[in-house]
């Protein structure tokens, strides 16, 4: 690297200075704000947590020195998922058996009620039920 | 009282770590570094709503993984983490490039009244040449503009080594730690950038 290539660089490192005091107000506004959001994360993560959804944007972010690894390496993360899947195999069970119940029921009523069964597969009387209930 | 250490050498050994960083210094830090970094981050993405993502994202994870760092450490820390969350943007936006042309392609609105910000109109207070003559103002803001244009085509390894070594003022073996490369690479990488620079100044008209 010559003299003359460090006075230039130099030069143009001038200018950009410039352009960098000169930023819009909107954005040298927005830079004060993320300075002040990273200044309240000072110190011990633990002492300051972090919302729990920008904690994940920031970690997700991950190519950097410590890296997103942690995050899928944490056993909250894990433990939510587990809880997660089975809370949802709890659900699904608990809607068949209901199903399983309605069906039941259902058919108690018909087996138990006065009306033959055939009854039920008669068209006339379905239209009759229609009838009645148009009324 | 800070607890004095019996053993001599656990004595001399804690002489010689450096002390860690003050919220006090890392708030001057930042407060130094961060329209430096949103002008590194504008050049490399090409956009001032990414730039502005981009060194938040680094402010935060400098102060949240790194703060308890010596303070003479925290720019080529900050340096190595701000590049890293560049490229992480650039390839979060790959995976994001198929899916927003065919969005965009739907939802074609006004979307330029949306995101008009009167803020965006003023200028900072630290503009400082105020008083200077217009006409000379106007060629800087011109020369200013077509060198920042220029650092924007130069390929991102050069733009990286130079803005490193001459406006962050880091040496050889700081650019080369922070970029993860060679000395030599530096070095190489600096003299194209400056030689790139210059040819496209010249071919615009521009004289430093």
């Amino acid at each position: 690297m010559t003299n003359s290539d460090e006075d230039f660089a130099k030069k143009i490192t001038t200018y950009l200075d410039q352009g960098a005091a000169g930023l819009k107000a909107g954005t040298a506004f927005r830079l004060q704000r993320a300075r002040e959001a990273a200044l309240a994360r000072v110190g011990d993560p633990k002492r300051v947590p972090a919302p729990g959804l920008a904690r994940s944007y920031a970690l997700a972010g991950s190519g950097t020195v410590g890296g997103g690894g942690r995050f899928w390496a944490s056993g909250k993360l894990w433990l939510g998922i587990v809880l997660i899947v089975i809370a949802s195999l709890a659900y699904q069970q608990w809607q068949a058996w209901q199903q399983q119940l309605d069906i039941v029921e259902t058919d108690a009523a018909i087996l138990s009620s006065d009306l033959p069964i055939d009854a039920y597969l008669d068209r006339g009387f379905q239209a009759w039920l229609k009838h009645v209930g148009d009324d | 009282m800070p607890p004095v250490p019996r053993d001599p050498e656990a004595a001399q050994f804690s002489r010689r770590i450096p002390p860690l960083a003050t919220f006090k210094e890392i708030s001057a830090f930042l407060a130094d570094v961060e329209r430096r970094a949103f002008k590194q981050a504008t050049f490399a993405l090409r956009d001032d709503h990414s730039a502005l993502d981009v060194v938040q994202d680094a402010m935060l994870k400098l102060t949240e993984k790194y703060s308890d760092k010596p303070a003479g450490e925290l720019p080529l820390i900050f340096q190595r983490i701000l590049q890293n969350t560049i490229h992480d943007h650039f390839r979060r936006q790959k995976v994001r490039t198929t899916w927003t042309t065919v969005l965009s392609a739907l939802g074609r609105g006004d979307e330029k009244d949306d995101e008009f910000d009167p803020l965006e109109t003023l200028r900072a207070k630290s503009d400082s040449n105020a008083n200077a003559d217009p006409a000379e103002q106007l060629e800087q803001a011109q020369i200013m503009r077509t060198i920042e244009q220029a650092l924007s085509r130069l390929p991102a390894r050069q733009r990286e080594a130079f803005l490193l070594r001459y406006w962050e003022e880091f040496d050889v073996a700081e650019t080369a730690a922070a970029m993860g490369c060679s000395e030599g690479s530096v070095k190489t990488h600096c003299s194209r950038a400056v030689h790139a620079l210059a040819g496209i100044l010249t071919a615009k008209g521009v004289k430093l």
